[in-house]
């Protein structure tokens, strides 16, 4: 799968900072993720880093700060219209569609189908029915791309979690999102599923794409990214190259307490 | 024979009406109290036209369906906002609210005596007066509006519905308006729903708002969860189920006085079985887990 | 005239209040929307009728029949259907369609045996007080009794180690486990609790103006907007709100007319439920949470 991704514009966010109540989960962060690099984010839990997923991708409005993907600002832009301008998430607990099918699961990612406004498989049902077989032959593609392809036809709350890990990861695929955010994307999957992942992620980066991600798993972290965060208490504590910032004495205070 | 087709024009009624509840329902994942409002809109919509102004029955049904849309978005653009039990009641809220309408405003709707003499629908010179040429009419009118549902439910829109029922912050981070296609589902059930309507009216050629009241809609739901939501059988099996129970409890020879309340109590038992052992019902792909 | 108006609405609400309470209690400790409450007060209603008017119990007699009938009845809800449900479901939605299955069975059982006509427990003219310019019922006057012993009885044991208990099973029912209680039990003894009130308030409603299988759909319906408007979160609401409900009723009844209550009570439900959910005693949501 060669795709190249031209001109993704950068995903940044200036001073962005958001209160719960009268507590600061995430604090005044600066960051910017360009295409075609890898970003970690790592920190002990409660850092904020889901919660800046949230704010990035619309779920919550930030209190201060400053969303920008390439000029254009996301504050107040609904979670769908921020997707809709090639933002992708996985989510920390996966969220597939149970009752639906893998490969329905994946047909559904697909942007600007025919038959989605309810008229049009009535009205347009020639083009639907095309547009439906093209779509089938792309999500079994990407099925296979992530392994599941025998998997097709079972329905998506049998699959293992590791399965709907990769069932998630194959729904961004089709989303054909240019920024993608995921969020531990390697916890709870075993070996060559976790292989499978990071095999992707470095694609997905190649293509021209931009890939963020939250991890616990250091080996990934040091084995993917190009590029790591570190945050503390809704704060960036340190950041810079993986090797350099993992074996920082700042980053084993903020995990280690010491 | 007029009792088998009556039989067959009530289940063309009751599957536009469940099949209509099962977008909302089974495909959406909204419970819905208030489809019987809709049901009876539809009624009202198209009774109106044809007594008040004697327009005919296949062109009092469009309006009718027209009337109902309209009106369901008055009750879904708020209502949708609310979670859970909320949206229920909210629903609830507004089918009582409707019914509290038809029952009082007499002026328009006369109230409690009911509008008597709905005309016969006719089609270029056709009258429909005959048990088997109504029975023809409801059925056609049913099956048109199954294969309706099945094309819009087999296609992406159904599956972004389905996908929202699942997990709508999840369909939400695919680029989809949830609300939109939430609103759209309920209009359309809500359009539906008026097409029974209409058919009910012409064939019962009189109507009154107890017809449409919240118990009504709460058998609606009822017979979903039994026979099943989320696919196109499902409520199919409930339609069969909900026409032939009478016919089984006349056969057992219950007497007329106690058999509804005996129909009801079984009603009642199936509802609770299953939900406790078997949520998507006997036929459906969902049921609240 | 005014006066007498708030007085009557006063003394409806009050029925209401003590109802709404019981249902109340049990939305909020237990999450579960209670529908079956309306057929523990139908339940309580014909128990009263059975044992006080076909069998000639002494009134006080057949009223405690009728209070451990709806005790039974609402235990027997939580024992037979909700348990079952919440060991294999976690949808709230399951419970309210299978608690509606309770409701539908139980009401049609009832009106399989007694039938469907209202039954009247005393008939003839009732003994009225009167309290300046105010009229009152013997009945009227029971239910805001009633309604002062039930507030007031509420308020003490609040203050008692098993109300805090319920107090905080209410805001956090796992903590509660974790520190020893048995859940179980104290869910069981919610919905005692709670149907025992339904049955208060049937038993008045019942010997004031007879009763039919339907009474339950709306004092259920009465309960759940009581509770909304008053507020969820807070117990007291269920009482301000069933007060409130009364009040306004009457006041609807005067300036409009009988017929169109119904419909204004439901405006309100759907007004509290769209722009104040919290009800009036419940704390605004944040702006910035409510996304």
């Amino acid at each position: 799968m060669s795709k190249r991704c031209e001109d993704v514009p950068t995903l940044e966010v200036r001073n962005l900072t958001r209160f719960f109540g009268g507590v600061a989960a995430v604090k005044d962060v600066s960051i910017a993720f360009p295409p075609k690099r890898i970003t970690a984010l790592i920190g002990p839990n409660g850092a904020g880093k889901t919660t800046l997923f949230n704010l990035i991708c619309g779920y919550i409005a930030p209190t201060r700060g400053e969303i920008l993907l390439g000029h254009r600002s996301l504050r107040g832009l609904k979670p769908w219209q921020i997707a809709r301008l090639g933002i992708g998430r996985l989510f920390q607990d996966v969220r597939v569609f149970g009752k639906l099918t893998a490969l329905e699961n994946v047909l559904v990612a697909f942007p600007n189908q025919v038959g989605e406004r309810f008229w049009e498989p009535v009205v347009r049902r020639a083009q639907t029915l095309k547009m439906q077989r093209q779509n089938v032959e792309r999500a079994m593609a990407l099925l296979e791309l992530v392994c599941l392809a025998d998997r097709a036809n079972t329905t998506a709350e049998n699959l293992s979690y590791g399965q709907q890990k990769l069932l998630a990861i194959a729904r961004l695929l089709a989303m054909d999102a240019k920024i993608l955010l995921l969020d531990e994307p390697a916890s709870g999957v075993h070996p060559a599923v976790l292989e499978t992942v990071m095999n992707l992620m470095t694609s997905l980066a190649k293509q021209g794409r931009t890939v963020v991600f939250i991890e616990h798993n250091i080996s990934v972290v040091l084995e993917v990214a190009h590029w790591v965060y570190v945050l503390d208490d809704g704060e960036v504590v340190a950041f810079g190259l993986p090797d350099e910032v993992i074996h920082d004495r700042v980053t084993r205070e903020v995990y280690l307490g010491v | 024979m007029n009792y088998l087709f009556h039989i067959l024009v009530m289940i063309g009624i009751y599957v536009i009406l469940t099949q209509s509840l099962n977008l909302v329902m089974g495909y959406t994942g909204l419970l819905s109290v208030c489809h019987a409002a809709f049901y009876g809109i539809g009624a009202y919509a198209s009774t109106l036209l044809m007594t008040g102004w004697g327009v005919n029955f296949f062109v009092a049904l469009p309006v009718a369906v027209i009337v109902s849309v309209l009106l369901s978005f008055v009750v879904s653009i708020p209502s949708l906002r609310l979670k859970g039990d909320y949206f229920v009641l909210a629903t609830l809220g507004f089918q009582a609210i409707i019914f509290g309408i038809m029952y009082n405003w007499v002026s328009f709707t006369r109230g409690p005596y009911g509008i008597p003499g709905i005309p016969i629908p006719t089609l270029f010179g056709f009258a429909f007066d005959s048990p088997a040429s109504y029975t023809l009419l409801s059925l056609g009118l049913a099956a048109l509006v199954v294969t309706f549902i099945y094309l819009i439910t087999s296609s992406q829109f159904g599956r972004v519905l389905k996908a929202i029922r699942e997990d709508e912050i999840a369909t939400q981070a695919l680029g989809r308006n949830t609300v939109l296609f939430k609103t759209t589902a309920f209009a359309l059930g809500a359009g539906i729903a008026a097409i029974a309507g209409s058919l009910y009216a012409g064939y019962v050629r009189y109507i009154d708002p107890t017809s449409f009241t919240v118990a009504e809609s709460l058998f609606l739901v009822t017979i979903l969860a039994i026979g099943g939501s989320g696919n196109i059988q499902g409520p199919v099996v409930g339609t069969i189920i909900l026409v032939l129970l009478p016919e089984v409890l006349r056969f057992l020879r219950i007497p007329d006085t106690i058999a509804p309340n005996i129909r009801m109590m079984l009603y009642a038992l199936a509802l609770i079985l299953v939900v406790i052992y078997r949520p998507r019902g006997i036929a459906g792909e969902y049921g609240f887990e | 005239m005014l006066l007498q108006l708030l007085a009557n609405g006063l003394c409806a609400g009050a029925l209401y209040a003590i109802v709404a309470l019981g249902f109340g209690l049990i939305y909020r400790t237990t999450g579960v929307f209670h529908f079956a409450h309306g057929a523990v007060y139908t339940v309580a209603a014909y128990l009263l009728y059975l044992f006080g008017a076909t069998m000639g119990l002494p009134t006080i007699g057949a009223v405690l029949i009728a209070l451990t009938g709806a005790a039974v009845s609402g235990v027997l809800s939580e024992v037979v259907v909700y348990r079952p449900i919440a060991r294999r479901i976690s949808s709230p939605l399951a419970t309210l369609i299978g608690s509606f299955g309770i409701y539908l069975f139980t009401v049609n059982a009832i009106a399989l045996i007694f039938g469907n006509e209202t039954k009247v427990l005393r008939p003839g003219v009732d003994i009225t007080f009167s309290f300046g310019p105010i009229v009152l019922t013997r009945f009227q006057l029971l239910a805001f009794l009633a309604f002062v012993a039930v507030f007031v009885g509420f308020l003490l044991f609040k203050r008692t180690q098993l109300g805090r208990l319920l107090l905080a099973f209410a805001d956090n029912p796992m903590l509660v486990e974790v520190l020893g209680w048995n859940t179980s039990t104290l869910r069981i003894g919610v919905f005692a609790a709670g149907s025992i009130l339904a049955g208060i308030a049937a038993s008045l409603s019942a010997l004031d103006v007879g009763m039919d299988p339907y009474v339950g759909m709306s004092a259920l319906l009465m309960s759940a907007v009581a509770v909304i408007v008053g507020g969820v979160k807070v117990f007291e609401g269920a009482i301000v709100g069933g007060i409130l409900l009364g009040i306004v009723q009457s006041l609807v009844v005067w300036r409009l007319s009988a017929r169109w209550m119904d419909v204004f009570t439901f405006i309100i439900l759907v007004l509290f439920l769209l722009l104040r959910p919290e009800g009036l005693l419940g704390k605004a949501v944040r702006l910035e949470e409510a996304r």
